[in-house]
């Protein structure tokens, strides 16, 4: 890691405990906080010169029952890239908003409201952003069947005869 | 007057439509790419009278290039109803076919003359400038025959398309932030 990188890792180890640092890369490392110090430690990397959030995404852990939020902070010094995760309970998903800190995330936190239903405390924009007129749960969450929607809503093409076992017999895969 | 039924006056105004073809400029999917190919010096689509336009009130042929959200598909039948008569749908692609590889998405249609009438397909993805100079001579060809009646079958099974396009969609008629 960079000096500029081990200096920013130091400050967020000294005010907060209970954090794990994972190195990726040479420029780019992963820290796991609790989700009640992540607004913290996000405050201080922005002043450690990592004030460009890349990304807010999310990841859904069906069997752990959680999400995983995650928040990517690129330095334009450095080139350096620090990715802060945190858990929170997928039954009740709810966070903080850092629309105060970066006012793009408005647009984050509404993606991630629309496709995994997550709730941010302080940002009341919460219109679809991409989809029109969804019936059903948000899409990017793992016990959405797409195949299941698609054959609901979208009906396929009927053929009459065995395309695909005519073309392996055209192609020698199997003898006609 | 069925489908196929054509008088003098319209044969005639067949040979002269199938020479002048204003394509919609509507770039719906990564088929778009094949475009400029088509139409710069190499392949020269305009040596046929073809040209590309930008409003749909002043275009015959409407394009729809690989795959289409439903969001584009809301869109895409306001933009065709807003064309008028004689007009004519090309589907690029497997996309428009039967889905291709988004056939299990949630967020795209699976097969586009469920929505609008399609005059003509081509196959691949994506089809090589070869394939869509190809696929605009066999279109002339249709309109000269008298085959290319989608926009017929569209007024004659109004109802049909309706409802397929309501239960994919909900509702047709458009609503989003920027316009309101």
């Amino acid at each position: 890691m960079t000096s500029s990188m081990n200096n920013a890792l130091e400050k967020v180890k000294n005010a907060i405990k209970n954090v794990k640092i994972i190195e990726i890369d040479e420029r780019e490392a992963k820290i796991e906080v609790e989700s009640e110090n992540t607004l913290p430690v996000l405050s201080i990397l922005k002043g450690e010169g990592y004030f460009h959030l890349s990304l807010l995404t999310a990841v859904d852990w069906m069997e752990k029952n959680e999400f995983e939020l995650i928040y990517i902070l690129y330095s334009w010094n450095d080139g350096g890239k620090f990715i802060v995760s945190t858990k929170i309970d997928r039954e009740k998903a709810e966070f903080v908003t850092v629309m105060h800190m970066w006012p793009v995330a408005r647009f984050y936190e509404r993606e991630l409201h629309e496709f995994f239903g997550i709730k941010f405390a302080g940002n009341n924009d919460m219109k679809p952003l991409f989809l029109e007129n969804w019936d059903d749960i948000p899409p990017l969450r793992k016990d959405f069947d797409p195949l299941e929607y698609s054959k609901k809503k979208f009906p396929e093409r009927e053929y009459q005869k065995d395309i695909i076992h005519e073309a392996k017999i055209i192609r020698g895969d199997i003898n006609g | 007057m069925s489908a196929s039924e054509r008088n003098i006056w319209e044969k005639i105004a067949d040979q002269l439509r199938s020479r002048s073809m204003w394509m919609l400029h509507y770039c719906t999917g990564c088929g778009a790419i094949e475009l400029p190919p088509s139409m710069t010096s190499r392949f020269d689509m305009e040596r046929f009278g073809m040209g590309p336009m930008a409003t749909p009130r002043q275009a015959d042929l409407f394009l729809i290039t690989g795959y289409l959200s439903t969001k584009t598909l809301r869109r895409v039948i306001k933009t065709y109803e807003q064309m008028p008569d004689p007009k004519y749908v090309i589907g690029f692609g497997s996309c428009t076919l039967n889905g291709g590889i988004y056939f299990d998405s949630y967020a795209t249609i699976n097969r586009l003359d469920y929505y609008i009438p399609v005059d003509l397909y081509i196959a691949g993805c994506m089809p090589r400038p070869e394939a869509v100079i190809e696929a605009f001579n066999t279109l002339m060809e249709m309109i000269r025959k008298g085959e290319a009646n989608g926009w017929k079958r569209y007024k004659e099974n109004y109802e049909w398309y309706k409802k397929n396009q309501l239960r994919s969609l909900g509702e047709v008629d458009i609503h989003d932030e920027f316009h309101e």
